[in-house]
């Protein structure tokens, strides 16, 4: 199985913002909001005064994202892609506000949560259009587990840096070489407060309920064993034989 | 015979059921993940017989059908039935539903044989039309339907609704309330059907939810206070 993983030289970058464009008409978002993006930082070191960092979904390991979806329209998938399926989405947005690097939206053609996809959606099999479109070749995409890929030996040969919001405790796997500005992000959020009670209650959901469940299989069982006639004869007896019991302690004491 | 149920009740009482009994097993089926409560399997098999986006199709089409039918029931019915259940099940008298509830208890689990030994009294509290627990179920059963349905409907408008949004926070709080009056019901459902159809000694009432009609021993037996107050009245 293939592992897919973005790599991006940020160094190269001069902002001309081509990917963002490509990804927008490649995948059809609307105009005013973008899957990717650059990040601008001001820097002396850099000629024309700023760094820029281009990014947009990490696809990470063990994604926050996926665990907020109450229905499983997002997951992990083997190839590495943190993947969506639009039919199963309700739009409730938990994966949109647990995402620390912002990268989700609400389509707002579709109502559905949307993201990078490296493209798999709108042409599947291809470059991703950031990719391909880049003048500089500051991205590289590809197969990591295949020793042969661009992507494996500029892995092997270079620095791999990742971007981590402050806090979230993030595991991307898009992967910046050598050096990258901004280190690190503001810190986002990586939970849905409502869904994310939900879990622990899942869990009550399943012991309470089973608990129950089996408590009245026994019960059934023990009744199919003895009628509820034959219990109610057999406690009109001992009550007789209490109270007649009872009568005779009181005489002995007389 | 004594007369129980109204047509109108006990039609709407197997309509419910049955509406209730698939939304909720087509509800569950549809978290993932932790959220999942039954197992993956439980989703799997669902999903394979519905697919991943008829499951979710079905949910909502059976939930909207329910609700619609339940608003025309309580419009038409309002006088007449809902509101006389509705003061009937919350009628509470604490001690005695208390006292009611631990006896019922203790006979389901250990039997009133060894209640006695434990030196207690198994004879239960005269009850009136319903009992201790199907008055608490039955109050159970009511708030999380509305609970259900009002969040239900909210998702079922709004959830990707692009010409009327409303805010992903108030989205987010309905499937929690949603999943929350459901988990409750999931938990009671199993109390009652088995009280209402499986125990013993309950076949007159269950037969009761299809003819209307009960034996004249049996409410004098369950539901003395009940049968009292026909005598009173007739
Ligand atoms: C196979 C499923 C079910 C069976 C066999 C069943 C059976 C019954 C019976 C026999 C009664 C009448 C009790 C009496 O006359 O004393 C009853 C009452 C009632 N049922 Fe069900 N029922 C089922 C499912 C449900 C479901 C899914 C709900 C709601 C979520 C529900 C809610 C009620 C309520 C509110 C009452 C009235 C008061 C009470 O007994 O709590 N039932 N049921």
């Amino acid at each position: 199985m293939a592992r897919y993983v973005m790599v991006i030289d940020s160094e190269k970058c001069m902002n001309c913002k081509a990917c963002i464009i490509a990804c927008q008409q490649r995948n059809h978002v609307p105009y005013g909001i973008s899957r990717n993006w650059v990040h601008e930082t001001d820097s002396d070191s850099s000629p024309c005064g700023s760094k820029f960092q281009p990014g947009a979904c990490m696809h990470c390991d063990d994604p926050s994202c996926v665990r907020a979806c109450p229905t499983g329209a997002t997951w992990k998938a083997a190839d590495g892609t943190v993947e969506i399926d639009r039919s199963r989405c309700i739009g409730c947005g938990s994966c949109i506000e647990a995402c620390p690097y912002h990268a989700r939206f609400r389509h707002p053609v579709t109502g559905t949560a949307d993201k990078c996809d490296y493209c798999h959606g709108s042409t599947p099999g291809q470059t991703p259009a950031c990719v391909a479109v880049c003048p500089v070749h500051c991205r590289i995409f590809g197969d990591a587990d295949d020793p042969s890929s661009e992507v494996a030996k500029v892995l092997a040969s270079r620095k791999a840096v990742h971007i981590i919001p402050v806090g979230s405790g993030a595991k991307p796997t898009l992967t910046y070489l050598d050096t990258t500005t901004p280190a690190e992000l503001p810190a986002g959020n990586t939970v849905s407060h409502p869904v994310d009670t939900m879990r622990p209650l899942a869990k009550g959901v399943t012991w309470v309920g089973g608990l129950v469940l089996a408590a009245l299989t026994g019960t059934f069982v023990r009744q199919l064993v003895k009628s509820s006639e034959k219990e109610d004869e057999e406690i009109a007896a001992e009550k007789k034989a209490a109270s007649s019991a009872d009568k005779h302690e009181k005489e002995d004491n007389a | 015979m004594i007369r129980r149920h109204s047509r109108s009740a006990m039609f709407m009482h197997w309509f419910n059921a049955i509406c209730w009994i698939f939304l909720l097993f087509s509800g569950f089926a549809l978290l993932a993940g932790e959220m999942q409560p039954v197992g993956q399997w439980w989703r799997n098999l669902w999903v394979g017989i519905f697919g991943d986006r008829g499951l979710l199709v079905a949910h909502l089409a059976v939930g909207t059908i329910w609700v619609a039918v339940y608003v025309l029931y309580i419009l038409l019915f309002c006088r007449r039935e809902v509101l006389p259940f509705l003061r009937e099940v919350t009628t509470f008298h604490m001690k005695s539903d208390i006292e009611w509830c631990m006896k019922k208890g203790l006979w389901l689990v250990v039997g009133p044989k060894r209640t006695m030994k434990m030196g207690i009294d198994p004879t239960l509290p005269p009850q009136g039309f319903y009992n201790a627990g199907q008055r608490m179920v039955a109050v159970i059963a009511v708030i999380a339907s509305v609970g259900l349905a009002v969040t239900g409907v909210v998702m079922g408008f709004f959830s990707g609704n692009v010409d009327y949004a409303v805010s992903e926070t108030v989205l987010q709080w309905c499937i929690f309330i949603h999943f929350c009056c459901a988990g409750i019901m999931a938990i009671f459902l199993p109390v009652h059907i088995y009280m209402a159809a499986l125990a013993p000694g309950e076949g007159p009432a269950l037969r009761s939810m299809f003819t209307g009609f009960v034996p004249e021993h049996h409410a004098e037996h369950h539901n003395p206070l009940w049968y009292a107050s026909l005598k009173k009245n007739s």
